[in-house]
């Protein structure tokens, strides 16, 4: 397989523990491209790499207090292309922080849980699907 | 030849003949000399005259004879002469019929030549027709070819008019040959300016690929239009070859596509919206019973802790001495109370089978003495109506069974209770069959029937739903709150059992169902047989630690009561430091306290002092994850609030039975030393999550070591300086590690707690003791981690 048609994932958690251990998730269930990036900042500046799906953690100022937040990063990275899908993670299953990711138009959140992973991909794949699913009609519009 | 010869031979006889005559002359001269001489002789002769005479006549004729000889030679040279004649007039002849000859082979050359061109042009015209009729079979296999052809094929020459076409063509169209031919090949589609613009490209390309235009026939064809240019030997363009592909059914295909896919993006969105409802709907369903649990929790403790007072003071009232009238109101107290419980237990069960919280049991019990005993209960009942109880056992069942006997009273308490309180005369039969048996387990059907009132056929649907009675005056007349069939049909299909009915009215009913239990080698713990030690056991010293004043009244009534000593403590710090002064046989622990509540005394009892002492945990709940976390901080048992007198005593006994005081030692030994080598890490989920891959464990390992401590030290500072958002972050970001290092969900239950009180600053009792624990687990783990690392570096 050509790196073309991998699919790249950034990573964003301020947890390195969590963020190694879903880059060691992703590498071993399927065929990614991953980057991975500790605050929201370097993966702002990284989005010229063209992500195909950012992974973006909700608290990513925990630890430190001037570290740009996620819903900050997820609008940066929505004006910067508002069609690179972002799914939020969270520890927390809070509705507010699902309704506030969900405000500023991330693709999904996700409870950080056992599940989680798995979740991801899922959602990875309803992403890809749906892609595909726009890029037909897309074509059949044209056609019409 | 021969007449060349001929004139050479003449000419040798003309030389002969010439050489004969000059001897011929000779001859004459020769005789001249020779008369001479005779002459001369004649003299001499004169005597010879007679012999001249004679000579002379021989003479003569020798004369004679010569002259006839000349005569004849002349004759003969005439002959020669002619015959010289005749020969010459013969060669000439011949040397005319030679030249002739030459002539004639020299016409017979020629002819032969110009047969040999006839023949050769002759070969080549054959050649030719040869070749011809190739090319005319060839050029009729290429017509075939063409008219073969389903897609109409056109030739249209520099003009624009159609010079050839084959037979789709014709078909397609639905005109003639003869009419089409010559005619205006633009006249044939729907927009002749957009052919023509075809046309043209296809001689400024030298052709044209896949042009839609639409051919008008009896029903407009669309057709996909492709041209290219067809050329002289001398590469001059001729004219256009033209294929019009039909493509009706791609197109007819394409919109079915289309529409399909229309279709396809509707349903999918209705789905989408269906799906969203039905995940909206189920999650408020899931609130819902979330939400009812949570009364029936809530309500079952707020109700039970007073009745537990209520019911236990009117116990210890009965026991004093008052009057009778007293007595009868205190009775009706207790009974009141009692019915209250039973429903409130009854509740209780029912939400716990809804919220898949109920957990059957796996002990080994006696089937036939279980049964008897549950019996003997009725017997005052039935005895007080007058009616019949009878009992059928099956001996074939196996004395000992596994599998929950506390829910199979229940089931066969609740059917038997209500064949006792529906029946006014007659009979009740309780009969136990072994209905299947196998290597591992037998099936046991178990059938109450009764002779009372019966249910009508339509309404048997109706008695297994909750608070629902066969008729609205059932309630009144008899009394119930309709759960008690619903509670034995979840509890008999909980346990993948089934319930049948059958009834008359008026004539009674029969409620049968069917359990499997597993077989068993194991002796049945016998509950009962702890009355027999009753005597035994005596003088016990019980610590009871309680909160509220009236329920430690109660417990002390009661444990007076058993003759066992007692000491209070009302919270868990309180009982923590009378057990270090104290000697105690058992505790019983509320859970709900101020200051340190039941599981963290529970956990500092089995961690910090190492004592192995029996704990009974008093709950007023038992819906909730409480009765699990009991066993997991290392209660021993537990018991519900209201407490059974009877229960109570039993279990206190049967568990300070179980420890005699050398093996209480001994165990809490033990126990010091499992504490000590008991790891709080799992490298389980690594191992799983990187296959045991060294580099990666090694850089997780490497990365928790690095981020953990400051972490733990945020946590501290943070508590200590009441900073809670710092507390939260600091708490937040360790929750993930420990799943990830396998260290027990307690300690991430603990941290979540922490980030809640931290996030709403309530509930703050505990939460110090809560930070110290995931300070110490954290620093155990990096420990250990640290160690493992080592490990698995010295092993790579």
């Amino acid at each position: 397989m050509n790196t073309i048609n991998k699919i790249k994932i950034f990573l964003v958690d301020d947890d390195a523990l969590y963020l190694k251990s879903l880059e060691i998730e992703f590498l071993q269930h399927g065929d990614f491209i991953i980057e991975t990036f500790s605050t929201g900042e370097l993966c702002i500046a990284a989005l010229s790499h063209n992500p195909d799906v950012i992974i973006l953690d909700y608290l990513l100022d925990g630890i430190d207090k001037n570290a740009m937040n996620g819903i900050d990063t997820l609008d940066k990275i929505i004006a910067y292309n508002p069609d690179i899908p972002v799914v939020m993670l969270s520890a927390q299953d809070k509705i507010d922080v699902a309704i506030d990711c969900m405000h500023h138009k991330a693709f999904d959140y996700v409870v950080k849980s056992e599940t989680a992973f798995m979740r991801l991909q899922k959602i990875i794949t309803t992403i890809f699907r749906y892609k595909k699913l726009e890029k037909e009609l897309n074509w059949y519009m044209d056609r019409m | 030849m021969t007449s060349v010869k001929k004139p050479d031979e003449l000419a040798i006889t003309l030389k002969a003949l010439a050489i004969q005559k000059a001897e011929n002359e000779k001859l004459v001269a020769e005789l001249i000399i020779v008369r001479q001489k005779l002459a001369f002789h004649k003299v001499e002769k004169g005597k010879r005259a007679a012999e001249l005479g004679i000579a002379t006549k021989e003479l003569i004729f020798q004369n004679k004879e010569k002259g006839k000889r000349a005569a004849e030679l002349g004759i003969a040279n005439k002959e020669l002469i002619y015959q010289n004649k005749e020969k010459g007039k013969r060669a000439a002849e011949l040397g005319i019929a030679y030249k002739e000859l030459i002539f004639q082979n020299k016409e017979k050359g020629k002819r032969a030549a110009e047969l040999g061109i006839a023949n050769k042009e002759l070969i080549f015209q054959n050649k030719e027709k040869g070749k011809r009729a190739a090319e005319l079979k060839i050029a009729n296999y290429a017509r075939s070819l063409i008219e073969a052809s389903l897609d109409p094929l056109f030739t249209i020459n520099l003009k624009g008019k159609i010079t050839d076409m084959n037979d789709a063509s014709i078909n397609m169209t639905g005109i003639s040959r003869e009419k089409l031919l010559g005619t205006d090949f633009f006249d044939y589609f729907t927009e002749p300016q957009k052919a023509r613009q075809v046309y043209q490209e296809v001689f400024s390309k030298g052709f044209v690929a896949d042009y839609p235009l639409t051919i008008v026939d009896g029903k407009l064809t669309d057709v996909l239009f492709n041209g290219s240019v067809y050329k002289d030997d001398l590469g001059n363009v001729i004219g256009v070859v033209v294929v019009a592909r039909d493509i009706t059914d791609q197109k007819r295909t394409a919109t079915e596509l289309t529409e399909a896919i229309v279709f396809a993006e509707l349903a999918t969105a209705i789905a989408e919206e269906a799906k969203s409802k039905a995940e909206g709907a189920t999650r408020v369903a899931e609130d819902a019973v979330k939400a009812k649990q949570q009364f029936l929790s809530n309500m079952s403790h707020e109700i039970r802790t007073p009745m537990n007072a209520i019911i236990g003071f009117t116990k210890v009232l009965l026991k004093t001495d008052m009057s009778a009238k007293q007595k009868e109101y205190l009775q009706a107290i207790k009974m009141s109370g009692d019915a209250l419980i039973v429903l409130i237990n009854d509740i209780l069960d029912l939400a716990k089978v809804d919220a898949g919280k109920m957990i059957f049991e796996k002990t080994p019990f006696k089937m036939a003495l279980s049964i008897s005993a549950m019996l003997h209960l009725f017997e005052t009942k039935i005895q007080e109506k007058n009616l019949a109880l009878v009992k059928e056992y099956d001996n074939k069942i196996p004395e000992v069974l596994v599998g929950d006997p506390v829910r199979l009273h229940q089931i066969i308490l609740n059917l038997v209770s209500n064949a006792v309180k529906f029946t006014s005369k007659g009979t009740i039969k309780v009969s136990v069959r072994l209905k299947n048996e196998d290597e591992e387990n037998v099936t046991v059907e178990f059938a109450v029937t009764d002779t009372g009132i019966g249910i009508q056929q339509d309404k048997i649907k109706d008695i297994f739903k909750n608070f629902q009675q066969a008729s609205s005056g059932t309630a009144r007349l008899y009394g119930g709150t309709g759960l008690g069939l619903a509670i034995v049909k979840q509890l008999v299909e909980s346990q993948d059992g089934t319930i049948q009915v059958t009834s008359s009215v008026d004539e009674g009913s029969t409620f049968s169902f069917c359990l499997s239990f597993q077989k068993t080698n194991d002796e049945a713990e016998m509950e009962a047989k702890s009355a027999e030690s009753d005597t035994e056991i005596k003088d016990l010293k019980v610590l009871v630690v309680e909160d509220i004043a009236l329920n430690q009244l109660l417990m002390k009534t009661l444990l007076d009561d058993f003759g066992f000593e007692c000491g209070i403590a009302s919270n868990g710090k309180i009982a923590v430091d009378k057990l270090k002064d104290n000697a105690y046989d058992i505790i019983l622990m509320d859970l709900q306290m101020p200051e340190m509540n039941g599981f963290e005394a529970t956990d500092y009892i089995r961690n910090v002092l190492h004592s192995d002492i029996p704990i009974i945990a008093l709950t007023a709940d038992v819906t909730t994850v409480d009765l699990a976390k009991c066993k997991v901080v290392g209660m021993n048992d537990y018991i519900a609030k209201p407490v059974d007198e009877r229960l109570l005593y039993s279990k206190i006994v049967g568990l300070v039975k179980k420890l005699s005081p050398s093996s209480l030692v001994a165990s809490a030994m033990n126990a010091t030393d499992d504490t000590k080598k008991l790891k709080c890490t799992d490298m389980d989920y690594l191992n799983h999550r990187t296959k045991s891959n060294p580099a990666l464990m090694m850089e997780m390992i490497a990365l928790y070591l690095e981020q953990t401590p400051p972490l733990i030290s945020a946590m501290n500072r943070s508590f200590l300086e009441k900073d809670w958002n710092s507390l939260y972050s600091a708490v937040h970001k360790m929750i993930p590690s420990f799943a990830i290092m396998g260290i027990s969900i307690d300690f991430e239950n603990m941290a979540k707690k922490v980030q809640d009180f931290a996030s709403t600053q309530k509930q703050a009792d505990g939460i110090h003791d809560l930070v110290i624990k995931l300070d110490s687990v954290c620093s155990q783990a990096c420990c250990e981690l640290e160690e493992e690392l080592n490990r698995i570096k010295n092993a790579s």
